[in-house]
């Protein structure tokens, strides 16, 4: 049985005998090589599901929106599981709200190219870290290029080059929070971009809101961020996210030591949540 | 007459003499039509730009008047016109008809945008029609000619290696007899365009009228994420906020973009929201393109460009939607 | 059934988005949280022309500004009556007699005063409803001949959240054929007057359709709208008999940014004034 078989029929098996409410995975879209995210509730749907190696979308996110009907079921690889973990370390959803049928990635290709996607390249744990069971083995996909070679290229300008650089790059986004919203770290029930009343993000679409805008995210995910990749794979003006999100993670490593978020939920510290005595304080 | 592609370099370098002219273009990596100049290569084969050229007409942030308020309390209005005359030259029919829906709403029932008007009172619209589709586009099953705009005020039909040149209004025909040294009296077929994806709206809108409690709009909108992507690109969306920044006693008041995608855009000061859940705003959504406009203006807001067929980040996709609509069976 | 006509989509106006700067002549404090604002141009004229149930937006350059529907107006000023429920509407409470504001307008249609000649008047409204509800209100008793009995059900949670107290206590049941039922939700030590929310009070006092010679016009929040309603049409009311004044987010005004529709009608351009029978042929969110 392919891992594709295994997913049908253990969806279907869950729908039937009540023990999920609804089940997520991908469906084949109206075009060659495209899924979509597929959410079911009726165990007759179930081989709408497909597996295959162009299901982009990581599916965590989801999870907050469905669980109000009841457990959910849904399919994991590396990424959706580290964000299901996320999801539970910041308490959105609990552990047991969820059933994951674990399946191992060998890398999503772009539909139109063939050619596997950046975020899939980068990926450094294609296999779910957390599962109910696994549909199918664990998957070999080739080692991720080095972890913050992005990083090193932006630092490695000179200014103003860097400044400007970024200018060039907030120039171009158009603030449709593709980025927040696809993200499974992006859990704030109120958005601080939405609270108008404070107006922390004045609503100008111009490099200094746009930027204002990308940096707090940043920040604000810091930690926690599963580095799944969907907020650049998302974004419709092919901002470099990433670049951020890891020069954030790189000065974490080098203050805290190497870590990766979202790969247990045993060990969830993260090095901006917990307070040490010996925490480097370097700025202060 | 007919306009030699070789030729559209020289007639662009013309036309900017002494004008703003927009042309479609890859810049920093985003396809948007952008002023033609220095590093803009226009490309004129690109099917669809990401953007739309609806920022010509509706910047995604105008600036509509300053003011300042004094040490007493007491204001001052400046008022503020940005218009200038520019050209879009390589818009293409399904944009155009964007252009149709935009009038409408801008310029019809009663006020007139002055800010929208003044802008289109400049623009000159120089419609590139299509030799060939992208995947995406299904123009077509919209109602509109893929190398036909009526609106345009140049039309020109892709003949292969050269342009048709039809002149249709009044600003065209002014226009296209400053061409001459750019174009020749000849005559060429316009070849055709092929699209693959195919839609049947017949009978959509009416059955629409019926389905606004079906179990469809849940369905879609769960995996919808609720961002702006498929507003921003849309070349119809057309909704925007007014707000204002101050700096000290100097301030302006501008309008922005913004999509009923996002909940805090029906957010009322007390608190209530009535349209609270992805639910709601999904189904505002594509009831306003295939329905509630069509009812008001007599004709879809929704012109096939595809553009949002490719940009969803979830792949949720308005042609499944139209194609289920018309599979319904309540 | 009888049915009256209602104006849809009739303001007109040139440069709608860009307003004129007025000033606060007068300030009435309604409530602990309900100022009411009288605005004249600079000039000391009456800032536009305007019919009963129309609407302007009203604001601060600074800040922002929100719609509402003109309470009242005479020849020299238009009135807004203002809860303090955000940012905008807060800074307005802050406003003294001299202030400068800005105000475009008048925006929206109006309560059909002509189709509703001859008829029983019956207003409902709960809280900060009742100013959109009194501009029609202020027109019949100004136009006393034309209208038959009228009656105003008005409920508020407590008794300082009345507003227009003298008007309801002091001036409008002194008109000989003005009936005007007061009721609180909850008990109150000002208030010994009747305790109920307003749809069973309304069924209490047993005001019927008059077989289509009454009117009935509503403006309240959601429950009140809905449970009023439920009871109007349980009393035999017609839904072309029932109008109502509907409000949701706006910022343009004039029907063109978006977010105050309800299928293909915008409140602000095509209402904000509609018979139930009229929304109930629209695909509403409100």
């Amino acid at each position: 049985m392919t891992a594709q078989d295994i997913i049908r029929t253990r969806a279907k098996e869950l729908l039937e005998s009540g023990e999920v409410a609804t089940f997520i995975g991908w469906e084949a879209g109206r075009f060659e090589n495209q899924t979509t995210p597929l959410v079911i509730t009726d165990a007759a749907d179930a081989d709408k599901l497909v597996f295959n190696e162009y299901c982009v979308n990581t599916l965590a996110k989801y999870v907050r929106d469905v669980i109000p009907r009841g457990k959910v079921g849904l399919v994991v690889r590396g990424c959706d599981s580290r964000g299901i973990i996320r999801l539970v370390a910041d308490k959105v959803i609990k552990r047991e709200d969820v059933y994951l049928i674990g399946v191992g990635c060998p890398g999503i290709k772009d539909r139109k190219t063939g050619e596997m996607l950046k975020k899939c390249a980068e990926c450094r744990h294609n296999n779910p870290p957390e599962f109910d069971e696994m549909a199918g083995e664990v998957a070999e996909k080739p080692v991720a290029v080095e972890r913050f070679a992005e990083v090193a290229e932006v630092e490695a300008m000179a200014q103003p080059d860097r400044s400007r650089y970024f200018e060039s790059v907030y120039a171009k986004c158009i603030r449709c929070y593709a980025c927040r919203d696809v993200c499974p770290c992006c859990t704030c029930r109120e958005c601080f971009v939405d609270q108008r009343r404070e107006n922390w993000v004045g609503k100008q679409n111009n490099v200094a809101e746009n930027r204002f805008y990308g940096l707090t995210r940043v920040m604000h995910i810091g930690d926690r961020c599963i580095e799944c990749g969907e907020c650049e794979r998302v974004c419709p003006m092919d901002l470099p996210l990433m670049k951020l999100n890891r020069k954030v993670i790189q000065d974490m490593n080098d203050l805290f030591g190497e870590f990766e978020s979202s790969l247990s939920l045993e060990d969830t510290t993260e090095p901006l949540i917990e307070y040490r005595l010996d925490d480097v304080e370097e700025f202060m | 007459m007919i306009l030699n592609k070789q030729k559209v370099a020289a007639l662009l370098d013309h036309l900017s003499g002494a004008r703003d002219v927009f042309v479609p273009a890859t810049v920093d990596g985003v396809a948007k039509f952008a002023r033609y100049g220095e590093g803009v290569q226009p490309d004129f084969g690109m099917v669809n730009t990401t953007m739309p050229p609806k920022d010509l007409l509706f910047p995604q942030t105008q600036k509509m008047y300053h003011f300042d308020v004094d040490a007493n309390g007491s204001y001052r209005i400046h008022e503020y016109d940005e218009s200038r005359e520019q050209v879009v030259f390589g818009i293409r029919p399904c944009d155009m008809r964007s252009i149709v829906c935009m009038d409408e709403v801008f310029l019809t029932k009663g006020f007139v945008d002055e800010f929208y008007a003044n802008a289109r009172d400049k623009l000159l619209t120089v419609c590139v029609g299509c030799a060939q589709a992208a995947e995406t586009c299904f123009c077509d099953s919209m109602g509109v000619d893929p190398q036909m705009a009526p609106n345009a005020d140049v039309m020109l039909q892709d003949c292969g290696d050269a342009y048709l040149v039809l002149a249709q209004t009044e600003k065209g025909e002014a226009e296209v007899a400053e061409w001459s040294a750019f174009t020749e009296e000849a005559d060429a077929q316009p070849v055709t365009c092929d699209l693959t994806l195919k839609v049947d709206m017949e009978g959509v809108v009416d059955k629409l009228e019926g389905m606004y409690d079906a179990p469809i709009w849940d369905n879609l909108s769960i995996k919808c994420l609720n961002c702006g992507t498929c507003t921003y690109v849309c070349p119809t969306c057309h909704c925007f906020d007014i707000s204002q920044d101050m700096r000290r006693k100097d301030g302006i008041r501008f309008r922005c973009w913004d999509s009923c995608m996002f909940s805090e855009y029906t957010m009322m000061a007390g608190g209530h929201n009535p349209r609270p859940e992805k639910l709601e705003r999904v189904r505002n959504r594509f009831m306003h393109k295939l329905n509630f406009f069509e009812r008001r203006y007599g004709m879809s807001l929704c012109v096939g460009c595809g553009r949002c067929v490719e940009k969803c980040p979830v792949a949720l996709d308005i042609t499944r939607l139209i194609d289920e609509i018309g599979a319904y069976d309540a | 059934m009888p049915s009256i006509e209602i104006s849809h989509g009739c303001a007109k106006g040139e440069r709608p988005l860009v307003p004129q700067v007025c000033r606060v002549v007068e300030i009435t404090e309604e409530t602990p949280d309900v100022k009411s604002f009288r605005l004249q141009t600079l000039d000391g004229k009456k800032p536009f022309d305007c019919e009963p149930g129309q609407l302007g937006m009203f604001g601060l350059l600074q800040y922002g500004e929100c719609m509402f529907v003109v309470s009242a107006q005479s020849d020299e000023w238009v009135q807004f009556t203002v809860k303090k429920v955000g940012l905008v509407t807060e800074h307005l409470h802050d406003l003294a007699v001299g202030d400068e504001v800005s105000l475009r307008g008048p925006y929206g249609n109006w309560w059909p005063t002509e189709g509703c000649k001859g008829k029983d008047m019956l207003f409902i409204a709960g809280g900060i409803g009742l100013p959109p509800v009194r501009s029609f209100l202020l027109y019949c008793l100004e136009h006393r001949e034309d209208y038959g009995r009228i009656d105003l059900v008005y409920s508020a949670s407590k008794y300082d959240d009345l507003v227009f107290k003298e008007q309801l206590f002091d001036v409008w049941p002194n008109d000989p054929d003005m009936h005007v039922h007061v009721s609180l939700y909850h008990e109150d030590p000002q208030w010994d007057g009747e305790v109920a929310y307003t749809a069973p009070f309304l069924d209490s006092l047993e005001l019927g359709p008059e077989d289509g010679n009454r009117v009935a016009v509503i403006c309240g929040g959601p429950s009140l709208s809905r449970t009023c309603r439920e009871s109007l049409l349980n009393a035999g009311y017609s839904e072309e008999l029932i109008l109502t004044t509907l409000e949701m987010r706006m910022k343009c005004g004039v029907g063109k940014c978006g977010r105050c529709n309800m299928g293909g009608h915008f409140i602000c351009l095509d209402g904000p004034i509609f018979s139930l029978a009229e929304i109930a042929t629209m695909h509403s969110d409100v």
